[in-house]
């Protein structure tokens, strides 16, 4: 298992080594130059040019990606170049707003997923199948942004059931924070006033975040489930006499899920990427809206610094999905 | 049972939703606490930048010695009480106001100028633009409230330039300079003035949110207003819908100005909210590359400039919420002359000087490029009206998305500068030469103000006649000389001024428009 | 025909491909049969804002065109750029693909490790980034697609590649000496075919549906297009009043996107081994 672990580990380096070179040459390579941005509406020609001196833009690429990388690894993503702020600040002040948003996304996607899979794989080929086939398929096929604008044009707007926008009412101090989750820190500090409030706004992002999660999941724990009730146990132990619900619930849907399991770790990035959509739409301040901002303003620095998080949150995700999945089934921990 | 307990929760979670909806209520009544939206400078040090938001962020933090007031704006004396200037227009005397305090509660004095204006210029960054041409040095008078400028070449507008700087605490900076940078690095997320309201730095997040605390001891006083805030928010929302609803749902006071009418309609019918309606200075312009084929034919160029539909464009899809501006100059401002006529929309004469462009030989065939600022939907709105109508005279336009930073970046050089792009020139300082001055003399090429990169020896020799010229009458005469003769030689498409448009919640009172600042001046404001 | 008849049973799959007939048929015939050809991009101020009506069935937008007119035009653009990610991700994608899989040696292991760089990101993170910095426009939201969507082939590929490079089926033909080549193009590419469709397929949808994000964002298509993600774009300042033009283009995506999907899954179902089995 160690042994596992370490290949694991030492297999994700040099992916990572290669989005950092990947990332860093395209957005150096780009022809809008940074310090005009930098130096401001009302900047001369020299202003602009001592600026790129400063920000050491005239250095060679090579030159530049070495020290880039030397402060990658010492933790330093640099400042923005649009607010002069570190980026390391913004993104981990602004990461658990996102991770929330996610894991309340796939909270709702695994809880109603997999109970609509499995119904669909026992009552197969029925118009039930089908039709949880449809929405399913539906909700891979939906726009994020735009069932966001919906959503919030008929609850929000006309509706007025669902807050519109953000974490928390303007004005309204936050919990305190313990793990950046507003659900979790209202809990902590015995807030139910705060959790219900920061619940309610909550709501409908991460219900249009899930759409897509919702529908990959369904349709991986239906597959699982078909492929598990054609083998014998059940055969079996539905001979054996015991009650079909229970087998389908316990010794069916445990032995489906493992490839339920992997595709959790693959939506995690979906997930990911569909908060830049949805997190633009709720005025949500994660790191979805961060991007959406730093593309608007070509602010590259922190456009490499989400790339790279997002990144390496995404290679320990899928790491740490091998990790249960090799537990699961020890085969696969052989085959690294 | 699960169903129960389920029932169970929800009933509790509904209760306290209603709790928290009632307290919620309680707090949007308090009338010390304002929850403003508008977009904040991207960094704080007023230095640095120079830009609408941070005119808004420095008009409550910040001081300066001579500010705008009131529409149309007039200087006023602020921290300095009077000034003179020597009749060679060379030296510039400020006198400040005694007693007048910063927020850390010690006095602004000479000093204090002095080493405003010298960081200013050290830093070499946006606003520095203005002084660092002309400025010799700046330094303590003849007491502790006197400051001298030494200009290097007589600057009429010098007056108005001033409430350009902010003045800064030194004492409070000081001991947060790293590596010589003046303190940029700190000052970039906190502060360091005396205006009548202070940065809460704990709360500042870079585009998201500010936090405004009264500052009580404001050298102006509080006389004015029996009812101040105490407590502004300003949280900055980037969906227009979404800002726009926040405010109908009441979660904010009062949004920023830059909507489309179409939004405005419904902050109109919305109860308890109303719009306010102020022409302001803030020329909207589409730049045509002057130096480049086939916009060096100046029929090409009045062939355009009769292809925009201007009546259609503020009558219909800003629902006249602008007014027409025939020249560079806003047309509220003295040095526009009264009788400018520019040009209309007329697809037959813009026919007739297109045969003439091409008769001249130039490459009227030619694909031509406009580039528009993709957050800004008017930008786009306008290129699109104009390419359909360019397509009936049988000029194709090539419509590309841009934004601020590229673009500045694209206008420092002739080669790369566009055909065309649209955009706003507001009012940085009060004074034609902001718009003229910078936009059409040939020693601005290179900016991003000059990128019509124009080049008229007669009007090179007319703005720095009038750069010199102290006698307020003769500047006028001058700056209308040429203005006649850049709408004649047609070197821009000059659409029109700005009329101010913001959603207020009736709460507030107090609310005073000027065209440097729009009326986000929070000193003047309370709540019923 | 045994394919067929069981293709034809599975009715979501059936209904897909009605779906992408006729919107395939929209795109071809669609231009010639709009209720409004003038006003797709010419603006007509006075025209704002008209709601759904008889003469247009899809409302009008912000400068007064023809709403129901522009997502007709707009289909055949969607297809188009869909069509040509999909196939210059699978020029690239699948030669690479077999060539790694059926090799050993350090092209191929580079082949796979560029592979993994692509994938250790979510590829619209990535797409985006390219998009914005290639410099805004179709043309770049396309390469950025396409650059970062081969990948997916050529790990699909690869996998197929590998597993059949040790069949017995392979292994004879290399006893009998066939070339390389022939053995690649003759008798690997047919059998890893089918997965490249189903993926191809839901590709087609997947990518209509990033090309409107970044066109919604502002780094794809550009006015005066008639995106959808555009169109959407333009008309959100002007929610909740004026719903359709919002409306409208949005479900063109769905409808579309939903084809495809539906389509592809009902392709999966039929040339997936494990699924097939569990259907006997």
């Amino acid at each position: 298992m160690t042994r596992f672990l370490l290949r694991r580990l030492l297999l994700a380096l040099p992916a990572l080594l290669g989005l950092l070179v990947l990332t860093f040459v395209l957005l150096r390579v780009v022809p809008s130059d940074p310090s005009t941005a930098l130096a401001g509406e009302n900047a001369t020609p020299e202003q602009i040019a001592a600026i790129r001196k400063a920000y050491g833009f005239d250095q060679p690429l090579w030159r530049q990606f070495v020290v880039y990388v030397g402060q990658v690894l010492t933790g330093d993503f640099g400042n923005s170049i649009f607010t002069e702020q570190p980026v390391l600040g913004d993104i981990t002040r602004r990461l658990p707003a996102t991770v929330e948003l996610v894991l309340a996304a796939l909270l709702f996607a695994t809880g109603v997923g997999i109970p609509l899979g499995v119904l669909a794989a026992v009552y197969y080929n029925s118009s039930f199948d089908h039709a949880v086939r449809i929405v399913t398929v539906g909700g891979l096929a939906i726009a994020p942004f735009w069932f966001a604008i919906i959503l919030q044009l008929v609850f929000a707007m006309d509706l007025d059931w669902l807050p519109l926008r953000g974490r928390i009412p303007v004005g309204m101090p936050p919990p305190p924070t313990v793990t950046g989750l507003y659900l979790i820190d209202s809990l902590v500090a015995g807030r139910f006033d705060l959790l219900t409030t920061a619940a309610r706004h909550m709501l409908l992002p991460a219900f249009t975040l899930s759409l897509g999660s919702l529908a990959s999941i369904t349709r991986f724990t239906r597959a699982g489930m078909l492929e598990t009730l054609q083998k014998d146990f059940v055969a079996y132990e539905k001979a054996a006499g015991y009650p079909e619900r229970r087998v389908i619930w316990v010794y069916v849907l445990r032995n489906s899920l493992v490839a339920t399991t992997t595709q959790i770790g693959l939506l995690f990035g979906a997930l990911i990427a569909g908060a830049v959509a949805v997190e633009t739409i709720y005025d949500w301040p994660g790191i979805g809206s961060y991007a959406v901002q730093a593309i608007l303003t070509s602010d590259y620095k922190a456009i490499l610094a989400v790339t790279l998080v997002v990144g390496v949150i995404y290679a320990a995700v899928n790491i740490a999905v091998d990790i249960v999945h090799a537990l699961l089934d020890p085969r696969v921990a052989e085959q690294l | 049972m699960p169903s129960r307990r389920s029932l169970l929760i929800n009933s509790t979670a509904l209760a306290a939703t209603m709790v928290s909806r009632i307290s919620w209520a309680h707090g949007q009544t308090r009338t010390h606490e304002l929850n403003w939206s508008e977009g904040p400078p991207n960094i704080l040090d007023p230095h640095v930048i120079f830009d609408g938001p941070m005119v808004f962020y420095m008009l409550n933090t910040y001081d300066t010695l001579y500010r705008y007031e009131g529409n149309p704006p007039k200087i006023v004396p602020w921290l300095a009480s009077s000034y003179t200037a020597s009749p060679d227009g060379l030296t510039w005397t400020f006198k400040l106001r005694q007693g007048a305090k910063f927020q850390d509660g010690s006095e602004i004095v000479a000093e204090d100028v002095v080493y405003s204006f010298q960081r200013l210029v050290a830093l070499n960054r946006g606003p520095a633009a203005v002084f660092k041409p002309i400025l010799d040095s700046v330094s303590v008078g003849e007491d502790r409230y006197t400051v001298q400028f030494k200009l290097k070449v007589p600057y009429a507008p010098f007056l108005s330039t001033v409430p350009i700087v902010a003045i800064v605490n030194p004492r409070v900076i000081a001991p947060n300079v790293k590596n010589d940078d003046w303190g940029a690095a700190w000052l970039s997320a906190n502060s360091a003035g005396s205006g009548p309201y202070r940065l809460d730095p704990a709360t500042y997040r870079p585009m998201e949110a500010i936090d405004f605390h009264r500052f009580k001891e404001h050298f102006a006083g509080w006389g004015h207003n029996a009812n101040p805030v105490e407590l502004v928010r300003n949280r900055y929302i980037l969906e227009t819908t979404t800002r726009v609803s926040a405010l109908m749902r009441g979660d904010i006071d009062a949004i920023d100005h830059y909507l489309p009418v179409d939004q405005l309609d419904r902050i109109g019918r919305t109860a308890g909210l109303r719009v306010t309606n102020d022409e302001t200075m803030r020329v909207f312009v589409i730049t045509m590359h002057n130096g480049r084929a086939p916009f060096d034919n100046v029929h090409y160029r009045r062939a355009l400039s009769y292809a925009f539909n201007y009546k259609g464009f503020i009558d219909g899809i800003l629902k006249k919420g602008a007014v027409r501006n025939p020249g560079p100059i806003p047309q509220n401002l003295w040095g526009s002359p009264a009788d400018l006529k520019g040009y209309e929309f007329n697809l037959e004469k813009a026919k007739a000087e297109l045969e003439k462009a091409r008769a001249a030989g130039a490459p009227v065939d030619r694909e031509i490029e406009i580039h528009t600022q993709n957050q800004q939907a008017q930008t786009t709105q306008a290129a699109q009206v104009f390419q359909s109508d360019l397509r009936k005279i049988g000029i194709k336009l090539k419509v590309v998305p841009n934004l601020w930073p590229p673009l500045a970046a694209a206008t420092t050089k002739p080669e790369t500068s566009p055909d065309m792009w649209l955009h706003w020139v507001s009012a940085y300082f009060v004074d034609p030469e902001n718009w003229i001055g910078q936009m059409y003399d040939s020693a601005f090429h290179g900016t991003w103000k000059g990128s019509a990169w124009y080049k008229n020896a007669e009007v090179d020799g007319l703005l720095r006649e009038a750069r010199r010229e102290l006698d307020a009458e003769r500047r006028k005469g001058l700056y209308e000389k040429a203005s006649r003769i850049v709408v004649d030689e047609a070197a821009d498409i000059w659409i029109y001024n700005t009329i101010q448009m913001r959603g207020l919640s009736k709460r507030i009172q107090g609310f005073a428009f000027s065209p440097i600042g729009g009326g986000s001046e929070f000193r003047l404001l309370s709540l019923t | 025909m045994l394919i067929v008849r069981k293709f034809l049973r599975d009715v979501a799959a059936v209904l897909g491909f009605v779906i992408i007939c006729v919107v395939i048929g929209i795109a071809i015939f669609g231009p010639f049969l709009l209720p409004h050809p003038d006003l797709v991009f010419d603006s007509d101020i006075l025209r704002r804002f008209e709601p759904p009506s008889a003469e247009f069935w899809f409302g009008t937008d912000n400068l007064g065109r023809d709403i129901f007119s522009r997502v007709i035009i707009g289909t055949r653009g969607a297809l188009m750029v869909a069509l040509t990610v999909v196939a210059i991700a699978i020029a690239i994608g699948v030669p690479l693909g077999i060539y790694a899989g059926y090799t050993t040696g350090w092209p191929a292991e580079v082949i796979m490790r560029v592979t993994d760089v692509f994938l250790a990101v979510p590829q619209l993170i990535l797409a985006l980034a390219i998009a914005q910095l290639a410099g805004r426009g179709l043309g770049s939201a396309m390469a950025a697609l396409a650059l970062t969507y081969w990948p997916f082939f050529c790990r699909t590929v690869y996998a197929e590649t590998r597993r059949l490079r040790h069949t017995v089926f392979i292994e004879a033909l290399q006893g009998l000496g066939a070339s390389k080549t022939r053995i690649l193009f003759v008798h690997v590419l047919p059998n890893v075919a089918s997965p490249i469709i189903v993926r191809a397929t839901v590709g087609m949808g997947f990518t209509i549906l990033t090309t409107a994000l970044l066109g919604f964002l502002g780094v794809g298509a550009t006015p005066p297009n008639p995106d959808w993600g555009l169109a959407i774009a333009e008309s959100r300042e002007y929610l909740p009043d004026v719903w359709w033009a919002a409306t409208f283009p949005g479900l063109a995506i769905l409808i579309t996107v939903l084809g495809f999907n539906l389509f592809g899954d009902g392709l999966r179902d039929l040339i997936d081994p494990k699924l097939r089995r569990s259907r006997s």
